[in-house]
């Protein structure tokens, strides 16, 4: 195994079994994944292709039924390995009756983390997340949203090497989608790894690095996103918009010099982009009574920019 | 030391979380209740005074107990599992051991203060429980009823100040609750050693029965037992199943010398069967508090060992189930 990986497995398999121990479903066949550090890689796939699986063998919640793993160099279960990773999982875990800052410091203490350093991190992260205004009510009675936006704060608590995001915007509105995109791509600019699983493939398209995608628990594709995405026998280009005989001019020479109909199309916003822009305007009017209070600021121990980001992570 | 703040932090929430649901708030008031009111509404002696409020508090105290550390116990560990919050811990820097007797000791912790709060609620009952007196002007059977009013009260007055403050300061409502029902049971503790039954200035001048205390404690640590044995079977084993095999076990427990002991020379099955199941008899001292009896240190501290034992023989079983169990959100 390659000691310089964030992530390697060879062979991983996983067999489910029932109360009789007899083979019920076979969720990872024979799994062989490379993510380097610093960069983004995503783990795509339709529903029961076994990412969550392999997520959950990569931190030593599941045991495989065969192959190997190494996390950072080490085994999945040794506790020092989980000290430096941060997990979020497909479904908002947290304790119901804890109100957030509870729950924040409560997972400060699992990582050690001195008193201070829990508090300041804490009050860092739920204005990093947009519920300081929320920190006394009990999580239980949140949103799915608010309870994700809690879940990604615990998973960042310990300031962590490698981040595992499983289904990060899963419940989030889209200027959260956009919150978490942007402190991915800040994450990874200061040297961390992270491992995303989405079904949503704008996300992983905007942020991921590599990817892999699985069905029936094994690798179908993997490759750098836009080796795997780029169409070698087409062109685009944009310009400045064209008076309608200026254009047709244009038109006639392509279609002289390349010899087929080219397909001319006007640029116009995505809805990501329109949304994020009326609410960001009537944020400037309004205040924040119930639910998230948006905010752009990611917490400080999360930002300090890392000066020499490691070989072979390029950023999007 | 930082694996010590580790398992303090997480018996500390498994405490807080226990202690935050409503069934145990309800399982304590319940006990607390009935072991208060019994003596105010059962009129029988039962042969001697106080024995009925005495035995009852203590077979309360017992099958109360049972529920509410089977519950705490299945509720911390299955219950994480299935909400994944167990996946959620784990997966960070907590080993399984650290994680599975963590857990045990935050459930020990409330079952002792259950436990606590159901001697006190058997102490003042025995008080409560009806008596002959020869006093100017009386000259035969009364109870206590100012005691037992304050006692079958106790719940509901815990329940209104916890509102109020749940109102006021926004603290949760459940675990308000239950200490102030503690304190609650402590103030009329103090008041019936000062005051006579009628409400006079007596200091300790009503006799109490204090070896109900050691009686207490040893249903204290068969709930303790119960609690490991739930704990062990959680790993494996959703929240219904585990109580169900636990009251399986407790039935077969009570009812071990019957029907292992008498054959266990006779037979193998049974011989084993009788060491290996917790033998719940030993920890019911209620027949030897009659006639005004005590738990002898030396019974008591031969009682304390077997449980002891059994406490430590099962939470060995568990982290050895829990360490190979695969932790997954539970269906």
């Amino acid at each position: 195994m390659n000691a310089g990986l964030a992530i390697e497995t060879n062979g991983l398999v996983k067999v489910f079994r029932d109360f009789w121990r007899r083979p019920k479903v076979r969720a990872v066949d024979g799994l062989d994944l490379a993510v380097r550090p610093g960069e983004i890689f995503g783990l795509l796939g339709p529903n029961g292709s076994g990412k969550s699986t392999t997520i959950k063998m990569l931190l030593g919640l599941l045991r495989p039924s065969f192959g190997a793993i190494r996390v950072l160099g080490r085994a999945p279960r040794d506790v020092a390995t989980k000290k430096r990773i941060g997990y979020l999982p497909e479904e908002t875990c947290l304790y119901n009756y804890l109100t957030p800052r509870e729950t924040l410091d409560f997972f400060g203490k699992l990582f050690h983390l001195e008193r201070a350093a829990r508090r300041q991190r804490t009050e860092q992260l739920l204005d990093m997340v947009g519920l300081a205004h929320a920190a006394h009510r009990r999580v239980g009675e949140f949103s799915k949203g608010m309870a994700r936006r809690i879940g990604l704060a615990q998973a960042l608590v310990n300031d962590p090497q490698l981040v595992v995001l499983d289904e990060p915007t899963s419940g989030l509105d889209p200027i959260g989608c956009r919150q978490v995109k942007d402190l991915m791509l800040a994450l990874a600019r200061r040297g961390k790894t992270i491992l995303l699983s989405s079904h949503l493939l704008a996300d992983v398209e905007d942020v991921c690095d590599r990817i892999a995608i699985l069905y029936n628990g094994r690798v179908r594709a993997h490759g750098s996103v836009k080796t795997l995405l780029r169409q070698q026998d087409s062109l685009c280009m944009t310009m400045p918009a064209l008076p309608p005989a200026t254009l047709e001019r244009v038109l006639k020479s392509v279609r002289k010099l390349v010899g087929a109909e080219p397909e001319v199309n006007c640029p116009s916003m995505d809805l990501e982009q329109f949304f994020l822009q009326v609410v960001a305007e009537a944020g400037r009017v309004g205040e924040v009574r119930s639910g998230v209070a948006h905010s752009d600021q990611l917490a400080d121990f999360l930002t300090n920019e890392r000066a020499d980001p490691p070989p072979g992570a390029p950023r999007p | 030391m930082e694996r010590l703040r580790q398992f303090q932090a997480l018996a500390g929430l498994t405490a807080l979380e226990a202690l935050r649901q409503p069934l145990f708030l309800l399982l304590t008031a319940a006990c607390v209740m009935a072991t208060g009111l019994a003596p105010l509404v059962l009129m029988h002696q039962f042969g001697e005074e106080g024995r009925l409020a005495r035995d009852g508090g203590l077979a309360f105290h017992f099958v109360f107990g049972l529920f509410a550390a089977g519950y705490a116990a299945s509720s911390s560990l299955s219950g994480e599992m299935r909400r994944g919050t167990a996946a959620a811990v784990l997966s960070k820097p907590v080993g399984r051991a650290t994680f599975f007797l963590a857990k045990y000791a935050g459930v020990a912790a409330v079952v002792l203060a259950f436990s606590l709060c159901a001697t006190v609620a058997t102490l003042l009952a025995e008080r409560v429980a009806e008596r002959f007196v020869m006093e100017p002007g009386i000259a035969g059977f009364v109870t206590d009823t100012r005691t037992g009013v304050l006692l079958g009260l106790a719940p509901l007055v815990a329940f209104a100040a916890a509102g109020y403050v749940n109102w006021r300061r926004r603290r949760p409502f459940e675990s308000t609750a239950f200490v102030l029902l503690a304190l609650f049971l402590a103030a009329i503790a103090v008041w019936a050693c000062l005051f006579d039954r009628l409400g006079r200035w007596a200091p300790f001048r009503t006799p109490t029965q204090w070896a109900i205390v050691p009686a207490s404690l040893l249903v204290a640590l068969g709930l303790l037992a119960l609690a490991a044995l739930a704990l062990a079977l959680s790993t494996r084993l959703g929240a219904t199943p585990t109580m169900a095999l636990l009251v399986a076990f407790f039935l077969l427990g009570l009812m071990s010398d019957h029907w292992f002991g008498t054959r266990a020379a006779d037979s193998l099955a049974s011989a084993t069967l009788y060491r290996l199941l917790p033998n719940w008899q030993h920890f019911w001292m209620a027949d030897e508090l009659g006639g005004g009896g005590t738990v002898s240190i030396r019974y008591g501290m031969q009682a304390a060992l077997y449980g002891v034992a059994h406490i430590v023989g099962v939470l060995c079983l568990g982290v050895a189930s829990f360490h190979g169990a695969d932790v997954e959100t539970r269906g």
